[in-house]
């Protein structure tokens, strides 16, 4: 006994996901069938699991054995070393305190981030994956260029230029974007999705932060260049 | 959707809380109460009762060693004692920034945080940076010896000089 | 008979291992489905996605230095003590007496960075592969609290040389927890055990560094392995679904 499917059209299934398809009970539904080519698992994937974890335990052996954990003086808490720097992936952060105030660049802006990284993949515009410029509208490209606009603004308020000059770019990229033509050598520009552009404006502003702070700051946070010899402060 | 009703066998009604449903309702209550009062007992537990850290005063020496434009910096205490114009004051060398130890420039004649580059006047102003609070003055008294006593633990009000 | 052959079909063996040493497919299954730790590995994988750069290996990388961290990391516990000035006078034993403990201690170092490295990569490459997308919602909010955890157990394991570096790296650190409205004294003071980074401190981030965020780390390694298996296996690039102008 089989009744047939009833399928109820919708316009967007991200929007209505509930109404894509209704199994009844007494219905099969039916499995999404590709043309795939399928591997054994081992020993296809084993193997390359443990050749993998066989270069890392080789590459990082070769690095313990030939390069030593720093260790300095014993800690000293009247004597703060010149300058007093935390592990490279806090440097980033370290650097910002150099910009804003301390509750601002160690609470309100690493707040956000790991708030904006949690709640990507509940975002639509996240899900969409349709390039920036794709979906014509009257209000995109003044909203992006006047965002781009008071982002820079804030930063340059705060003289933070590792920030704002990064702003920019990305956001004569984004609209450079537009204009990408089909068979250019640009065209994957054109392709690009708005939280791609953001993401990849996170990216760009961490890793600038983090060489900054890693190589360019000497005794009071002062700007060195990595080639001389800092001062002893 | 009137084409789902009684397809999944007959709608339940609203009913009266069963015996059952009360009972359920109280052993969840009992675990939650539980689960927060073993919660709030282990952050008690957590929290050091008696600490073993070194006493807040120290004795800075004579008044009479801190004339105008002396500073004498005590690493230990981590707190500079300044002879000002008006008296004699001690400022915190603790950096209101992140909590660095800052030092005495005395060419420049300024207070300086070797972290984040943050200057400070012999006022404990903040001239230059990202600290966010000019430094704290300290409670600067005299002992039965006539010796000056800084007590870094008290932070008296940005002015207020000590005359002997 | 050569010996490998022989072991393998003595009683012992095949009490542990059940199936049979023949190259089939059957028995080829049951390496990985009688296996507790192989079994997150479905019989059979997409082709496609044992291409590199479908994957770039980084979360592989990523669990290969959890294990190398946690190997490393439990024999140097064998001679480390959470105390001042004992702490830094074992990363000077490890260094010129202990055979090896050199070694050891710098190993555990560079794969903690890599280990920081490869996560946020791994993050980056799975954002670009819009691999968080339904139904690996979940497993993405997993990802990016093991990374939270990652930057933790770097962060705790800093202090334990007990040098200059890993104080003042600390008490910078904390003092920006400070920062935060209203809990952030708080917090600061139940993390250090007291006002001032001391030998509380240093006993709370060993406590913290060698059980309570290791155990929290392989618990949430565990789901989110678990995780990729349950929404559909490892996801490579989405389909070509950009449109040209």
């Amino acid at each position: 006994m089989t009744t047939p499917i009833e399928i109820i059209d919708s316009e967007d299934p991200l929007a209505n996901p509930w109404r894509v398809a209704l199994v009844r009970p007494d219905g099969r539904p039916a499995v999404h069938e590709t043309d795939e080519r399928y591997v054994m698992t081992f020993p296809h994937l084993i193997l390359r699991e443990i050749i993998m974890f066989q270069i890392v335990v080789i590459a990082l052996s070769l690095a313990a054995i030939l390069f030593n954990a720093p260790l300095e003086s014993i800690a000293n808490p009247v004597e703060t070393p010149n300058p007093a720097k935390a592990p490279w992936y806090f440097l980033g952060l370290q650097e910002l305190l150099h910009y804003f105030p301390p509750v601002v660049a160690g609470v309100v802006l690493p707040g956000l981030v790991g708030i904006c990284l949690v709640v990507i993949p509940y975002w639509r515009v996240n899900l969409e994956g349709a390039p920036l410029w794709a979906t014509p509208s009257r209000w995109k490209a003044p909203t992006i260029a006047a965002s781009v606009i008071l982002l820079s603004i804030l930063f340059v308020a705060f003289r933070c230029w590792p920030i704002v000059i990064p702003t920019v770019i990305i956001g004569v990229a984004m609209f450079a974007a537009s204009w990408a033509r089909a068979g250019s050598r640009w065209q994957w520009l054109w392709g690009v999705t708005l939280p791609e552009w953001i993401m990849t404006w996170f990216v760009v502003i961490a890793v600038v932060l983090t060489v900054i702070g890693t190589f360019f700051r000497g005794p009071g946070w002062m700007w060195v260049w990595p080639w001389m010899d800092a001062p002893r402060g | 959707m009137p084409e789902l009703e009684g397809m999944f066998g007959p709608e339940v009604e609203e009913e009266t809380p069963t015996r059952r449903d009360f009972f359920t309702q109280i052993g969840v209550g009992a675990c939650a109460v539980a689960a927060v009062a073993s919660g709030i007992v282990t952050l008690d537990y957590l929290e050091p009762k008696v600490l073993f850290e070194p006493p807040t005063t120290y004795v800075a020496g004579s008044p009479l060693d801190f004339a105008p434009g002396v500073v004498v910096p005590n690493q230990e205490k981590k707190a500079f004692v300044i002879g000002g114009a008006n008296g004699i004051y001690a400022l915190s060398a603790v950096c209101t920034h992140l909590g660095c130890i800052t030092r005495y420039k005395s060419d420049e004649s300024a207070i300086a945080c070797p972290c984040h580059g943050s200057r400070f006047d012999l006022e404990g102003n903040v001239t230059h940076g990202p600290a966010p609070r000019p430094l704290p003055w300290l409670d600067v008294s005299q002992d039965a010896n006539g010796n000056l006593v800084v007590d870094t633990g008290i932070v008296i009000a940005h002015g207020k000089v000590f005359r002997p | 008979m050569t010996v490998g052959e022989w072991v393998r079909n003595t009683s012992v063996y095949r009490s542990v291992i059940r199936h049979g040493i023949a190259p089939t497919n059957r028995n080829r299954s049951l390496i990985i489905f009688e296996n507790l730790f192989l079994h997150v590995h479905p019989v059979k994988v997409r082709e496609k996605t044992l291409r590199f750069t479908h994957t770039f290996w980084l979360g592989g990388i990523t669990l290969a230095t959890t294990i190398i961290l946690v190997a490393t990391g439990i024999l140097l516990m064998f001679y480390y003590h959470p105390s001042v000035p004992q702490a830094y006078r074992d990363m000077k034993e490890l260094q010129y007496v202990v055979d090896n403990g050199v070694f050891l201690r710098n190993l555990h170092r560079w794969a903690a960075h890599l280990m920081v490295f490869s996560a946020f990569l791994h993050m980056l490459r799975v954002f670009y592969h819009r691999a968080y997308r339904p139904p690996r919602q979940f497993n993405w909010v997993v990802g990016v609290v093991l990374l939270l955890l990652t930057l933790l157990l770097s962060y705790t394991g800093y202090l334990l040389p007990w040098d200059q570096l890993a104080f003042w790296g600390v008490s910078v650190g904390t003092n920006m927890a400070k920062q935060a409205p209203l809990v952030g004294e708080r917090v600061r003071f139940f993390l250090l055990g007291g006002n001032i980074v001391s030998e509380n401190a240093l006993l709370r981030f060993y406590v913290l560094h060698c059980v309570v965020l290791p155990v929290a780390l392989l618990l949430l390694i565990s789901v989110h392995i678990w995780r990729v298996r349950k929404d559909g296996g490892v996801q490579g690039p989405p389909d070509d679904e950009r449109r040209t102008p």
